[in-house]
């Protein structure tokens, strides 16, 4: 199996996670992971870039689905970028440009995290 | 056989009274016939050959235990003593020596030497047979030559003496007979039976070899010297030399074997413990085989510690990680929970021997560092000489901690501690290396079982689930449609595979009237057996709705009132839902998340993708606006396939089946039957993947519009 990595940096005050590699159901604890701990220190601001993200899976899409309510509970968002094609077709597909802003660059989102300050 | 006896008992007797008859002719009418003695003695040779055979075919006592066969042979020399001290005094003075022949005074004397004789002989037979089988006795090369040497030596002497005189001596003879005891004494050094005797019987030996010894000093003196040997002398000389070379053998062999088993007194007890330790073992290496009663086997693990090292309590316990212990669930008694000081392991107590629980908490109390932790940690066995004195029970400041010396053996399995093993004594210093080994040796053979009885029971288990999944397997097959309704208007064919035993792809068709038939695919997020539970409500939901609501958003929203908030956060549906005017040929279509319906016309290819989440992303008004419907009219000849993305994301190493391979596949035999469409698909798919399994469910529901608008359906064979 591909691998699946996170990083996790930091743009002017939001939390950014940016993805790389295949997200599905054996990868996707890895990432549930990345949610838990920004929530538990409080962050509820954060932009995830896949821009490296190759695929993702309905169990990659679930991920996205156990924490927006939280974060949302609590005044934040989760803000999609810069996806290729083929992630923004899955997406879309689901219905995720419905229920999560999808910007088509990382600066974007954090603007508009910043504006809605 | 029994004829065979008979005959030679009757030879015997025969050859005996011949020569009984010519001594007592030769006594009474005073010839001499030089040729009459050789006879006689070869007639007594030739009897007591028949003697020997004769006892080899009656007495069977090859498997009797030397010591036994010892205490027989005392009786028998004991008896003989008595005839020879009876004899000679009987004989006093009842021979006449005369130019070296000897004559019996009376016939009183003569019938008396020849019982004597007779009964001498007998003796020394039985004595060589019994010599011979303790000489072979676990015999080495050349054990049997030796043992023939001397035969052979003591016959050649009997034989060099055919021709002389009772009263002749003669220096071969002596050089042969000093041979002969010489091949004697080698022979004797042949005592390795004793090794093998139990400590009560090397006891027993050491009496009778005593006594044996003492005994055939007494045999040899009288058939050395006095009346007795006369007596013999006079009735043959080759049987004299027999026997006497046979009894002096004899003497020295009980002479030797008593000293053999002195000496091997004292270790006696060692052997027998190390007998037992491999016989054991040995059991033990069987149960591993076999067992796969657990307390069975944990019982005889414990008893037969206490066996070989002759402890006076033992226990077991069982290691767990966590609590896991399934596999030994047959140990549920909370008293044999125990807790390690260090780290997090379970310990239960699975069988113990002459030993309490209270006793096992007072040496290893709970909330301290006890060698149970020492084990844990260093892995190899500890002995404790002084329970009383040692440090490591310092700490238990108890004083009800019990005297004396314990040692404790880990069971280690892939680098994992999997048991202790624990043995006490009330002596202290009472463990000693060899002991430590015994049970170490023993804890690896009680690993192997245990480990074995484990993965019994994990196989069992196993095999259950196996059968679990298959039936569940077999269950939801039932929840897809066993046949699809046809129609002259339209065909349908359709096919689900799931990816493991049980999936969440979804499909269905019915028919909501007389001129509506609808068709629903969909997939559950995730795979396996959560995903076929959430498929089996949505079976359900579609059974209980689809004749309620002829609009396929209002289905939807429906569905997702019913499924929202009944799921796990991050687990979802998608559903796509056509429903078909056979009539006319107009589809409406709705998409809560799912791919988008291929519909097939004139040789073009195009997808519909009404808008819409998946259903459970989110609550009545979001979906409900989320929502499109989107209406399609099909021409004569058109294809719709609704399927999961189980076909369009079909991986073979980094791409995707995707979906322009699925329209060019459905195009390049959309002119064809429904059937053979959906089969040209999953053999695409297939050949795509070059057969590899494939990762997810896989569902295509093929539907072909004829055109003729009629609203008959055809009978399904």
């Amino acid at each position: 199996m591909s691998e699946f990595k996170i990083g996790v940096r930091e743009a002017e005050g939001i939390n950014v996670l940016e993805l790389k590699g295949y997200l599905d159901a054996h990868t996707a604890p890895k990432l549930e992971e990345a949610f838990s701990s920004l929530l538990s220190l409080k962050q509820f601001r954060i932009v995830v870039n896949c821009k490296d993200l190759s695929y993702i899976s309905s169990a990659g899409l679930g991920v996205f689905m156990a924490y927006i309510e939280d974060v949302r509970q609590n005044k934040g968002d989760i803000k999609l970028t810069n996806m290729s094609p083929k992630v923004y077709n899955v997406f879309d597909l689901l219905g995720f440009p419905l229920l999560y802003e999808i910007f088509k660059d990382e600066r974007e989102a954090v603007t508009k995290f910043k504006d809605s300050k | 056989m029994k004829l065979r006896k008979v005959l030679y008992g009757a030879g015997v007797g025969l050859l005996l009274i011949i020569v009984l008859i010519i001594d007592v002719v030769r006594k009474s009418v005073d010839i001499d016939l030089s040729g009459l003695g050789l006879m006689r003695d070869i007639a007594i040779l030739c009897a007591f050959v028949l003697v020997f055979l004769l006892f080899e075919m009656i007495v069977r006592t090859r498997d009797q235990s030397p010591v036994k066969r010892m205490g027989l042979a005392l009786v028998g020399s004991v008896v003989m003593a008595i005839v020879g001290v009876g004899g000679s005094v009987m004989l006093e003075g009842g021979f006449d020596a005369k130019n070296s022949i000897l004559l019996p005074l009376s016939y009183g004397s003569l019938f008396l030497a020849t019982v004597v004789s007779a009964l001498f002989g007998v003796f020394a037979v039985g004595v060589l047979r019994f010599l011979r089988d303790l000489t072979l006795y676990k015999r080495k090369r050349g054990t049997q030559r030796n043992l023939l040497i001397f035969i052979g030596l003591t016959l050649a002497t009997s034989i060099s003496t055919l021709w002389l005189k009772p009263l002749e001596r003669e220096v071969f003879v002596s050089i042969l007979y000093g041979f002969a005891i010489v091949a004697a004494v080698v022979n004797s050094f042949r005592l390795s039976w004793i090794v093998y005797l139990s400590k009560r019987e090397k006891v027993f030996g050491l009496v009778y070899g005593f006594f044996l010894f003492s005994v055939f000093i007494v045999l040899n003196i009288a058939i050395q010297s006095g009346s007795i040997s006369r007596a013999l002398l006079y009735y043959s000389y080759p049987l004299k030399e027999f026997v006497s070379l046979v009894c002096v053998f004899g003497n020295i062999y009980f002479g030797m074997a008593f000293v053999s088993t002195l000496f091997h007194l004292p270790t006696a007890e060692a052997f027998d413990r190390k007998t037992s330790e491999l016989s054991s073992l040995h059991n033990l290496s069987k149960l591993v085989t076999q067992a796969f009663d657990f307390n069975e086997l944990i019982d005889t693990v414990t008893s037969m510690t206490l066996q070989v090292c002759e402890a006076k309590g033992c226990w077991l316990e069982l290691i767990h990680t966590n609590e896991d212990g399934r596999g030994d669930s047959l140990i549920k008694r909370e008293d044999a929970l125990r807790r390690s000081f260090v780290g997090s392991y379970v310990v239960r107590i699975a069988g113990m021997k002459n030993i309490t629980h209270e006793e096992i908490d007072a040496l290893l109390p709970d909330g301290v560092r006890t060698v149970r932790d020492a084990v844990l940690e260093e892995r190899r066995p500890i002995v404790v000489d002084d329970i009383r004195r040692d440090v490591r029970f310092k700490k238990t400041g108890r004083t009800s901690v019990p005297t004396g010396s314990l040692v404790v053996v880990p069971l280690i399995s892939h680098a994992d501690v999997i048991g202790i093993l624990y043995a006490t004594k009330d002596t202290e210093h009472g463990f000693f290396k060899d002991d430590v080994d015994v049970i170490s040796a023993f804890a690896d053979q009680a690993t192997i079982a245990i480990e074995n009885s484990r993965l019994f029971n994990k196989s069992l288990e196993r095999e259950r689930l196996i059968r679990e999944m298959m039936l569940a397997q077999e269950m939801q097959r039932k929840l897809l449609p066993q046949t699809l309704p046809q129609f002259l208007s339209v065909e349908l064919a359709a096919s689900s595979t799931p990816a493991f035993e049980v999936g969440g792809d979804y499909y269905d068709v019915a028919q909501l009237d007389e001129h509506r038939v609808g068709v629903i695919v969909g997939d559950v997020s995730g795979k396996g057996v959560s995903a076929a539970f959430y498929m089996s409500e949505v079976k359900g939901i579609f059974q209980a709705l689809n004749k309620m609501y002829h609009s396929p958003k209002d289905f939807m929203v429906k569905a997702n009132e019913a499924l929202f908030g009944s799921f796990d956060k991050r687990s979802f549906i998608t559903l796509i839902y056509a429903i078909m005017d056979i009539r006319t040929g107009t589809v409406m279509i709705a998409r809560a998340g799912h791919c988008p319906l291929l519909h097939i016309s004139e040789n073009r290819g195009s997808y519909v993708r009404p808008a819409g989440i998946g259903i459970g992303l989110g609550d009545g008004t979001v979906f409900a606006s989320s929502i499109e419907e989107q209406m399609i009219h099909l021409r004569e000849g058109d294809v719709c396939v609704l399927y999961t993305d189980g076909v369009t994301e079909a991986r073979f190493k980094d791409d995707e089946y995707g979906y322009d391979r699925l329209m060019d596949a459905v195009l390049d035999v959309h002119h064809q039957s429904a059937t053979e469409i959906k089969l040209h698909v999953l053999n695409s798919v297939k050949t795509f993947t070059d057969q590899e399994a494939s990762h997810d469910d896989l569902t295509l529901v093929v539907l072909k519009w004829r055109g003729n608008g009629s609203t008959q359906p055809i009978e399904v064979s």
